[in-house]
């Protein structure tokens, strides 16, 4: 889909799943290394082999369908090979302090070529007092905003699992990216673009600004700050419950009435009936005794018949779905969305895009390549700026 | 009718409603897309409604046209705004559409180069496709619920809607990666995108685990779930008022992570441990994760005696990675970073009936453009007589009839 475009990919953990939202969908993204290693090809989860640049499946997985452009900053040749390459781009995806830093001058290079594109991203803007603060993940999702906001009253504030608030940021610079590519198309020029991880994850908190700005008009007795507490969703009305096997998120709405007919049917509904639920000024608290007596239902349930049971009503209950499960999904597999790759010939399923793409009806089929090691692809790059790869 | 932007000119026709949907087609409008949001009275209600303070949240620089679906005039409305259009985008369940006479396949035989997003909640196909779904669903059936939290427990999972805010960046992104394979291509498209295979993809390293090496990841807290560093936690800080059966109203945390070696060796400097780490030979990883709780408590202990605002300084001073836990009034009123970038503000235009409206603005800075120019979110219709006029060419009071015989209503 993005096959005529020619991304260089300079990012790290912050921007680095943007570049794969961008491979994913067929541009041709190169991603130069350090010839010492790419600290990434480290990240975990590993598999066993003997060539340590292939053990990560982390880096599988972000940096999938990119070119490798091994260098050294001691070699002149290389990073000229590498100003060639990026002067033959469209786009320049950056985070500050890439190791290419020292060496391209991509300012200049923007002078020379004022179609390209590029895009900064740093932990917090290229300005301001926090601005060469450090932040990995877990200090970026507190400083953001997502980890005051995740974890219960009895655990500490959590981070998400993984990369997620980079994932964000990441998600940002794709969408800058393209963004940038469309206003090329309409005025006939490139432009920089600078995003802040910090702002990034702060856009993204669902309910807080609301809660502090829009207090008086909620009314909650939290005030302008919602407390972290587990699952339980800021309009009370989802939370996740324990069953007898397995756990499930159960909620009542977005029909009260059709729950309220389950629970009248299975003869649990204790005094909801009580026309008292029914007065608009009641509403929170139909919730939350619908939420009290669903959490002891819930009890008395197994979660997978229980789901099934809930979605055949139009009750947008989700079962807390083991690993396991999420491997053999029915929906997932009819969607063929999991992708074989191959790693030194060993298959591995790894995750596809979100997203079917048709074009005139004709479905497009999206690339996966083989994940490979930082000196595959030299000898083709350089060949396609013109060198000897010798 | 757009602000000026890298999207200045382009067409978005929004069905869209909640948060996923809403969320992408705001961002195209923070970008200069003229993005015309379809509401009506009949279904302005629950997060649809305009008054209410989360359909303020995600619906500002948009125009708003009211349309009622139900009636042949207003489906035929809605199919003239299709053929119009640069991009058509939802989030309703498969089909919902075409049953209103405006599916892809109806539209793209005159309108060529038309992008359809369809933002459903599992998919188009599968036999999960009519599942409902919101974002509690999608984390829960995705992995993300089980995999964010502590050992021994299912019932923490994330405390926002992230799935849905990361929905809605596929989607505008997804729209622009359309838009460039027009221009390649000339030719209509259509995206299906399923929410639960966004919030899947999250946990792509741990599925490749499962698949190459049959591990299954669990729910690491706030440690690294293949990774070693250590410390790598939240400390408690001085004015923390909670205890394990109170609100945690009140508490102050700071995120300490050292992620090697000589990061450690300066925060043991910092808080005055360099002896005992010596003794106890933490100078590797490895030994620190041995000593995991030890380290934490030495931590916390220098944490609670100072403001999280302060340690937070003096370890970022000292070149440790470290940051405040800022939960939204930090974020409104003690974060100087983003009062510096005028990250938050107070939006000119006063709401005829819900007064002043408040804004984040798009964390994304572009050379060319300011797009400080933010509009307020519109009651239903609001701008009826203005987007029938520039879309349609229709006159006011062509407009003003169809106002009164409730099609647009």
């Amino acid at each position: 889909m993005l096959e005529d475009l020619t991304i260089i990919d300079l990012t790290d953990e912050r921007g680095i799943y943007g570049a794969k939202l961008l491979s994913d969908l067929g541009a041709n993204v190169i991603r130069p290394e350090p010839r010492d290693g790419d600290p990434l090809r480290k990240r975990g989860p590993l598999r066993e082999t003997k060539d340590p640049d292939l053990a990560s499946l982390w880096y599988a997985f972000f940096a999938s369908n990119r070119r490798f452009f091994s260098l050294s900053l001691e070699d002149e040749n290389e990073c000229q090979a590498l100003r060639h390459q990026i002067s033959r781009a469209d786009i320049i995806l950056r985070c500050d302090n890439h190791f290419t830093e020292p060496v391209i001058d991509i300012d200049t290079l923007i002078k020379e070529n004022p179609n390209l594109i590029l895009l900064d991203m740093s932990s917090f803007g290229k300005a301001g007092p926090w601005k060469d603060y450090l932040a990995p993940d877990l200090v970026a999702g507190a400083l953001g905003g997502s980890a005051a906001t995740t974890g219960d009253f009895d655990t500490p504030p959590l981070k998400g699992f993984g990369e997620l608030n980079f994932m964000v940021s990441g998600a940002y610079l794709a969408i800058a990216a393209l963004s940038a590519l469309y206003d090329r198309g309409e005025s006939g020029s490139g432009q920089s673009a600078s995003i802040s991880v910090h702002e990034a994850i702060a856009s993204c908190l669902e309910h807080v600004f609301m809660f502090y700005w829009y207090a008086d008009t909620l009314d909650r007795k939290e005030g302008k700050v919602l407390p972290r507490r587990g699952a339980l969703h800021w309009s009370d009305a989802y939370d996740v419950m324990k069953t007898k096997k397995g756990s499930i998120m159960i909620t009542p709405t977005p029909d009260f009435d059709n729950q309220l007919m389950w629970l009248i049917e299975e003869g649990v509904q204790e005094d909801l009936i009580d026309p008292k639920y029914l007065e608009p000024e009641n509403l929170r608290m139909r919730v939350d005794r619908s939420m009290e007596i669903l959490r002891k239902w819930a009890l008395t349930k197994e979660a997978e018949p229980l789901f099934f049971e809930a979605q055949s009503r139009h009750a947008p209950y989700g079962w807390v779905l083991p690993l396991e499960e999420l491997m053999q999904n029915p929906q997932l597999r009819a969607r063929f969305w999991f992708r074989e790759q191959s790693i030194e010939g060993q298959t591995v399923e790894c995750p596809g895009a979100p997203f079917r793409l048709k074009r005139e009806g004709e479905e497009i089929k999206l690339p996966l390549a083989a994940h490979v090691g930082p000196e595959e692809h030299k000898e083709q790059l350089l060949k396609e700026i013109g060198w000897d790869a010798k | 009718m757009s602000m000026d932007g890298p999207l200045s000119g382009l067409k978005v026709l929004d069905f869209t409603h909640v948060l996923a949907g809403p969320f992408a087609t705001r961002i195209l409008g923070d970008m200069g897309a003229d993005v015309v949001k379809i509401n009506s009275q009949t279904r302005a209600i629950g997060t649809q409604d305009a008054t209410h303070p989360y359909y303020l949240m995600w619906n500002r620089n948009k125009r708003a046209l009211a349309i009622d679906l139900t009636t042949d005039g207003g489906k035929e409305i809605a199919f003239e705004l299709c053929l119009k259009a640069d991009i058509v985008i939802d989030n309703f369940s498969v089909g919902v559409l075409d049953r209103w006479g405006i599916g892809y396949e109806k539209v793209r035989k005159i309108n060529t180069d038309i992008i359809y997003v369809q933002m459903s909640g599992m998919g188009e196909g599968g036999p999960w496709s009519d599942f409902v779904t919101y974002a509690p669903t999608i984390h829960a059936l995705s992995g993300l619920t089980i995999s964010t939290g502590v050992p021994g427990r299912e019932d923490i999972g994330l405390g926002f809607s992230y799935n849905d805010h990361q929905a809605g960046l596929h989607g505008a992104f997804a729209v622009l990666a359309a838009l460039e394979g027009r221009r390649q291509h000339g030719k209509s498209q259509r995206i299906d995108i399923s929410q639960f295979e966004i919030g899947c993809g999250f946990l792509g390293p741990a599925l490749m685990d499962l698949s190459a090496n049959g591990n299954t990841a669990g729910p690491s807290a706030n440690d690294l779930p293949f990774d070693q560093a250590c410390p790598h936690e939240c400390y408690r800080c001085l004015s923390s008022t909670a205890d394990a059966n109170q609100s945690v109203s009140g508490e102050e945390w700071i995120a300490i992570a050292c992620m090697n070696d000589e990061q450690w060796e300066k925060l043991t400097n910092l808080i005055g441990i360099t002896d005992w780490a010596a003794i106890m030979k933490l100078d590797s990883v490895e030994a620190r994760l041995q000593h995991k709780n030890e380290i934490n408590e030495k931590i916390e202990t220098w944490t609670s005696q100072g403001k999280a605002y302060t340690l937070m300084e003096l370890c970022q001073n000292a070149g440790i990675p470290a940051g405040v836990v800022q939960n939204g009034a930090d974020l409104m009123e003690n974060d100087p970073q983003l009062k510096s970038s005028h990250f938050f503000s107070k939006l000119p235009d006063t709401h005829p009936d819900l007064g002043e409206q408040y804004l984040d603005r798009l964390p994304i800075n572009f050379e060319k453009y300011e797009l400080n120019d933010y509009r307020r979110v519109r009651v239903i219709g609001e701008d009826n007589e203005e987007v029938m006029k520039d879309w349609l060419d229709r006159g006011a009071e062509e407009v003003k009839t169809l106002e009164d015989n409730e099609i647009l209503k």
